[in-house]
C-alpha cells in the first residue's frame, strides 16, 4: 500500500519536474504571441483606425491558402450585425502590434452595403479590394 | 382582498424598483451573449448551440415553472430564490465563457426567468389585488421599460468602452439591489395567503384548460410575437447594411425610443384597461403591429426607421399590461395565475422564435420588405382574432 502511495507520488514529482524544466520534446517550437497571433474572434481595424468588427471564420482553398475571412461587424448590444466575407488579401496582420494587430484595407462604409455571408454551403459573396474589382 | 392600505407604503415604492433592476438584469442576456461569446473566440456554431439551449430550455420550462411558482406559498421566496440563479448564470458567463459552463448558464438564466416573471406578475396580484391591477401593471410596464432602456444604453457603453466581460459582471452586480426591493415589499398577505395550488386539482385544471378565452388569447399572443419578434433585428441590420459607421448609434435609438414610448404610454394602458376595458387597448396594440410593418417596409432611409421603431413602443406598452392583466382576469378565483403565465410564456416564445425564422427567411429569398409586409400580415391577422373572436375578460365588480 504504502510502497504504492511512494511510487505514484514520485511520479507526480516527476511530472512536475518536467513540466517545470524547458525541456519540451524536439518536435515542439514555441512560438510566441508576437510571432503569430490567434485570429479568431479578434477586432479588426479599419484604415482610418478605428474598429470595424471581429473576425469569425476564414475561408481556406485547396492549396492550404486563406481565401477570405469572415467579419462580424456593426450592430448595438447584438442587434443589428451583420456578417460579410471580405478577400484574404484586403487584410494585413501586425502579431507584434497589440493595439491593432488586424488591419482591413477597406472602410465599414465600403463592406456596409455587401450580401451577408450566412450559409458556409452556399458560394460565398466575398468583398474584393477595390483595384480587383475593376479589372 | 388586500389593498394598499393594509400594506406598508413602501410596498408599491419597492415593487416599482423590483420591475426596474429585473428589467436591467435580463437586458444583458439576449442577444449580447452571441457578442460576448465571439470575443472569447467561440465559433458561430458553438455560440448557435449554446443560445439554442437557452431557447429551449425557456420553452420547455414555461409550464413547469408556472407550475412551480403555483404551488410555491411564498412567491418572493421564489423570486429570490429565481435571481439568484440570475446572478449564478451571470458570473459563470463572465468568469468561466468556455462550453458547458456558458450552457449552463444559458439553461440557468432561461429557468430562473421562467419564474421570476409569474412571480413578480403574481406579487403584484396580490399587492393590489384583482381590482387595481390594471394600474399596478402599468407602473410594473413603466419601471421595467426605464430600467431596460437605461441599462440598454450603460451596458452598451459598457461593452464598447469597457469588456464584454464586464457587461456580466454588472448584471450580477444589479440583481443585488433586485433582491433588496423583493425584500422591501415586505410582508404582506402576497407572501402566504395565495393561489396556493393544491397537488393535484385536476377539476381547476381541466377548467383552465378548456377556457375559450384563454385559447383565443394564447393565438393572439403567439401571433404578435410571430409578428413582432423579427421586426428589430431586420430593421437593425437594414440600418447597418444603409448607415454605415454611425448605424450603431441608430440601432440604439430603434431600441431605446419604444422603450420611451412604454415608459409614458403603460400607465395610462393600465388606467384605461379598468374603465374602458381590455379589448379596445387590445386592438389598439395588436393594430400597430401591422402600422409598424408597412411603416419599415416603406420608409426610407436609416433615420426614419427610428420613428417606425417607435410605434412598436404602443403595441409593447399594450402587450406588457395586457399578457399579465388577462391572466389575472382568465384564472380569477382559481389557484392557476402562475401556470396560465406559463401558458401564455410558451405561446409568446414559440411565436418568437418562429418570427426569426419566418422574417429571415422571406427576406433571403425575397426581400426585406416584402418580409415587413409579411410580418405586418401576420400582425393584421393577430388583429382580426382580437377585433372578431376575443372577448371582454374585465371582471364585473370593477
Amino acid at each position: 500500500m504504502r510502497a504504492a502511495h511512494r511510487g505514484t507520488v514520485t511520479a507526480v514529482v516527476a511530472l512536475l519536474l518536467s513540466a517545470a524544466g524547458n525541456a519540451p520534446p524536439s518536435n515542439v517550437q514555441r512560438v510566441p504571441p508576437e510571432q503569430a497571433l490567434a485570429i479568431l474572434g479578434h477586432t479588426v481595424t479599419g484604415p482610418d483606425g478605428k474598429t470595424i468588427g471581429r473576425l469569425v471564420d476564414v475561408l481556406v482553398g485547396d492549396d492550404g491558402e486563406p481565401q477570405a475571412a469572415v467579419i462580424d461587424f456593426g450592430g448595438f448590444m447584438g442587434v443589428g450585425s451583420r456578417k460579410i466575407a471580405v478577400q484574404w488579401s484586403t487584410l494585413h496582420f501586425a502579431p507584434a502590434n497589440t493595439k491593432q494587430p488586424i488591419t482591413l484595407d477597406l472602410s465599414q462604409d465600403q463592406i456596409k452595403a455587401a450580401p451577408e455571408y450566412k450559409d458556409p454551403a452556399k458560394p460565398a459573396p466575398v468583398v474584393m479590394t477595390p483595384t480587383t474589382t475593376s479589372q | 382582498m388586500p389593498r394598499d392600505g393594509t400594506l406598508p407604503a413602501r410596498g408599491p415604492r419597492a415593487l416599482d424598483l423590483l420591475n426596474f433592476f429585473v428589467a436591467d438584469v435580463q437586458t444583458g442576456f439576449g442577444p449580447f451573449v452571441a457578442v460576448y461569446l465571439t470575443a472569447h473566440k467561440w465559433t458561430q456554431v458553438q455560440i448557435g448551440f449554446a443560445l439554442t439551449a437557452g431557447t429551449i430550455v425557456g420553452m420547455l420550462a414555461q409550464i413547469p415553472a408556472g407550475a412551480l411558482v403555483d404551488a410555491t406559498p411564498n412567491k418572493r421566496a421564489a423570486a429570490s430564490g429565481a435571481l439568484i440563479g440570475v446572478i449564478i448564470a451571470a458570473l459563470l458567463l463572465a468568469v468561466r465563457p468556455t462550453q458547458l459552463p456558458v450552457i449552463l448558464a444559458q439553461m440557468l438564466h432561461a429557468f430562473a426567468s421562467c419564474v421570476l416573471t409569474p412571480a413578480i406578475a403574481a406579487i403584484s396580484l396580490h399587492l393590489v389585488g384583482h381590482s387595481a391591477l390594471g394600474e399596478r401593471l402599468g407602473r410594473n410596464a413603466r419601471f421595467a421599460s426605464i430600467g431596460n432602456g437605461l441599462a440598454a444604453a450603460v451596458m452598451g457603453a459598457t461593452g464598447a468602452w469597457l469588456s464584454s466581460r464586464a457587461v456580466f459582471l454588472l448584471t450580477a452586480a444589479l440583481c443585488l439591489p433586485a433582491l433588496i426591493a423583493l425584500a422591501g415589499i415586505g410582508r404582506g398577505p402576497h407572501s402566504r395567503r395565495q393561489t396556493n395550488a393544491r397537488a393535484m386539482d385536476w377539476p381547476g385544471l381541466r377548467k383552465l384548460l378548456s377556457d375559450r378565452r384563454l385559447l383565443v388569447f394564447g393565438i393572439c399572443v403567439a401571433l404578435y410575437h410571430l409578428s413582432n419578434a423579427a421586426m428589430l433585428p431586420l430593421a437593425g441590420a437594414e440600418v447597418t447594411m444603409r448607415a454605415g459607421s454611425y448605424a450603431n448609434i441608430i440601432i440604439a435609438g430603434c431600441i431605446l425610443v419604444p422603450q420611451g414610448v412604454v415608459a409614458l404610454l403603460s400607465p395610462w394602458v393600465g388606467r384605461a384597461s379598468a374603465q374602458i376595458g381590455r379589448r379596445p387597448l387590445m386592438l389598439l396594440g395588436w393594430a400597430a403591429l401591422p402600422a409598424r410593418g408597412l411603416l419599415l417596409a416603406v420608409l426610407p432611409g436609416p433615420w426614419l426607421l427610428v420613428a417606425g421603431q417607435a410605434v412598436s413602443g404602443i403595441s409593447a406598452a399594450v402587450f406588457g399590461v395586457m399578457l399579465p392583466l388577462l391572466a389575472a382576469d382568465i384564472t380569477r378565483g382559481s389557484s392557476h395565475f402562475n401556470l396560465c403565465m406559463g401558458l401564455l410564456g410558451l405561446a409568446m416564445y414559440v411565436g418568437a422564435a418562429l418570427s426569426t425564422a419566418l422574417g429571415g427567411w422571406i427576406a433571403d429569398t425575397v426581400s426585406l420588405p416584402v418580409a415587413f409586409c409579411a410580418l405586418a400580415a401576420v400582425g393584421l391577422a393577430g388583429t382580426t382574432v382580437v377585433w372578431t373572436m376575443m372577448p371582454e375578460t374585465r371582471g364585473a365588480s370593477v
